[in-house]
């Protein structure tokens, strides 16, 4: 998959509202694979459920999302099943880790669907984001931050074109944060992959090539 | 898979699985022992098996005082009143028993040794009533055995009456076909020899029978001149429990051999008392699939969110669902193979008790019981993924 096109998009909620003034919503907009992209919003404009349109969690919009050519609507349940295992990998804002899984057994949950990580690659980055330790704990048990580096580690063990993160740095640190965006650009880079980083406020230092306001 | 799965079985509740699982073998239990129980007693009461087994009356005149002194109305049937009752709308075939017309002596014995002697008649039917295996029941002009087919009720008279009290050994079927009998045939003139062999026993007909072809032979060479109309007819109805034949009969001022209709009305009882149980085994069974259907009901929506998150990391509602389908199955499989376990033991048990009542009873097949099990676990496996499917689904439409 090479461009993902959001097509007069607008979220059925907002159909009644006049005053949308946004770079993205009803508007013709490209997102090609191998670029990285910021998205800035405020809360409350529609930026989670991009990200679930986008994933095929959710279909109440109006507009069209094209995945090259194909039209998301016509897509089967095969076919996002798919996409969500080979083309686009999501990073949920509200993480959606499994509380009574360790945080490795959280990340092997995804790799043993994609079999994509060696385990020596996946114990790198836990290594590498300061979390080595908490491997074998429960996720439950651990800080929010902490859980947002296991949620990064996990979106990272499957084949993409594009990577989506809604709002990956909320609780980190300046180098937590910073360690974070190398390894995402790494393996995006790695995989020839488009980024596309959501963001309220504070927001991962990147060379962006575009940034959208919601 | 293992992940998978120690995501999902949280929240199982052991108690509702035990129930379903207690009350599922027991279902299953009672629905195949019925059918087995029925299948094996069945052939007590007649020897042809099956659902349908059609039902035979025998039916005479009244023999009063005055028939003894040869005053009475005739005690035969004539061809009109044969064909009156044939009409009716309850009869399926009439037939008439043929008798001997002529004198029959018949000697047993075994290697050529005569070892007792009595004189004897015979009856025939048409080849459509006689219930036992017709390929040696033939005779042609000129063979020199014909086949006979003793009541079965002789042999147990034999056997459970004469031998015990004597010391003398009891004797199989298959036994009494290696006797030999002799048969002197007088009348018109000649007196004649055959050889005969007891080919079977039967249970509807209650009399000494040859094939109707030796008795229209023998008839018309030892007693050409005699009347042959019969005495005793045998009648195949549709339903022995319908009003008719009775009002009908007691109309006709005809008797009815009692035993035949009350093993008529056994096997009527039987086939009802095992349908009845069959349907109870059926409702428990159907009743322990609603415990297991509730059951995942309640799993799924408290699995609710995991099972969503796995099919938004890119998990096939297939593979989702997989690991509570195979929950299901395996217990169903477990059910049916300790249903069929239980099933030998129980059977075993009255078996037994047959065993010593019916000696000649054969040992039927359990297969009937084992594939109706097998198509029982198939049809609620198969409901129960897909109702597992079903509530995934609604997850991945977001419902």
């Amino acid at each position: 998959m090479n461009a993902i096109t959001l097509d007069n998009t607008l979220p059925q909620v907002f159909l009644q509202r006049t005053d949308i003034k946004s770079d993205i919503w009803r508007r013709q907009v490209t997102i090609e694979r191998g670029k990285t992209y910021l998205i800035e919003a405020s809360s409350g404009i529609g930026k989670s459920s991009l990200c679930s349109f986008i994933i095929g969690y959710r279909r109440d919009f109006d507009g069209r999302i094209l995945f090259d050519d194909k039209d998301s609507h016509e897509l089967k349940t095969a076919d996002w099943t798919l996409l969500r295992q080979r083309h686009i990998s999501l990073l949920f804002q509200e993480l959606r880790l499994f509380p009574e899984l360790t945080a490795l057994e959280n990340v092997e949950i995804k790799n043993s669907l994609t079999h994509f990580k060696t385990s020596k690659e996946i114990e790198a980055w836990f290594e590498a984001l300061g979390i080595a330790d908490k491997m074998q704990s429960p996720v439950r048990l651990m800080s929010f931050g902490q859980q947002q580096r296991v949620a990064m580690i996990r979106a990272l063990v499957q084949p993409f074109d594009f990577l989506l993160a809604d709002e990956p740095i909320s609780h980190l640190d300046e180098a937590n944060s910073q360690t974070m965006a190398d390894i995402m650009t790494k393996e995006a880079r790695r995989q020839g992959a488009g980024i596309i980083i959501t963001s309220i406020g504070k927001h991962m230092t990147l060379p962006y090539d575009k940034t959208f306001s919601l | 898979m293992k992940l998978v799965w120690k995501l999902l079985r949280r929240h199982i509740s052991l108690p509702q699985l035990a129930g379903f699982f207690l009350a599922n073998l027991l279902g299953m239990l009672i629905v195949l022992l019925s059918l087995q129980f029925y299948r094996d007693v069945k052939p007590i009461f007649s020897e042809e098996d099956g659902f349908i087994r059609p039902d035979y009356l025998i039916l005479c005149k009244r023999i009063s005082a005055l028939n003894t002194i040869g005053l009475g109305s005739v005690s035969t049937f004539s061809q009109k009143e044969m064909n009156d009752l044939k009409a009716q709308p309850f009869a399926k075939n009439v037939g008439a028993f043929t008798a001997s017309q002529y004198k029959v002596a018949c000697s047993m014995g075994i290697n050529g040794v005569a070892q007792f002697g009595t004189e004897m008649f015979f009856e025939s039917v048409p080849d459509a009533f006689v219930d036992v295996d017709l390929s040696k029941w033939h005779f042609n002009e000129g063979d020199d055995v014909v086949p006979i087919i003793l009541p079965r009720t002789y042999l147990a008279i034999y056997n459970f009456g004469f031998a015990q009290s004597q010391n003398l050994p009891k004797i199989s079927e298959g036994v009494v076909g290696m006797v030999e009998m002799t048969i002197m045939m007088r009348g018109n003139g000649l007196n004649e020899y055959i050889k005969g062999r007891v080919i079977g026993f039967s249970t509807r007909l209650n009399t000494i029978l040859v094939p109707e072809s030796f008795i229209r032979w023998s008839n018309a060479r030892y007693a050409p001149e005699a009347d042959t109309e019969p005495s005793r007819i045998i009648l195949e109805v549709k339903n022995p429990a319908d009003d008719a034949i009775v009002n009908y009969i007691n109309e006709k001022g005809y008797e009815m051999e009692d035993d035949k209709l009350d093993a008529g009305r056994m096997t009527f009882f039987l086939r009802l008392v095992s349908g009845i149980v069959m349907l109870v085994g059926l409702l428990i069974s159907m009743l322990s699939f609603y415990i297991l259907m509730l059951s995942i009901y309640l799993l799924v929506e408290k699995n609710t969110e995991k099972m969503r998150t796995l099919l938004l990391i890119g998990y096939s509602p297939a593979r989702v669902a997989l690991p509570y389908q195979l929950l299901t199955i395996g217990m169903n499989a477990t059910v049916l193979l300790l249903a069929i376990g239980g099933l030998c033991l129980l059977r075993s048990l009255y078996m037994q008790q047959l065993w010593s009542v019916f000696p000649q009873m054969q040992d039927g097949s359990i297969l009937p019981a084992v594939l109706l099990g097998i198509v029982l676990f198939a049809i609620v496996s198969l409901a129960n993924a897909l109702v597992i499917r079903r509530r995934i689904n609604i997850i991945w439409n977001n419902k």
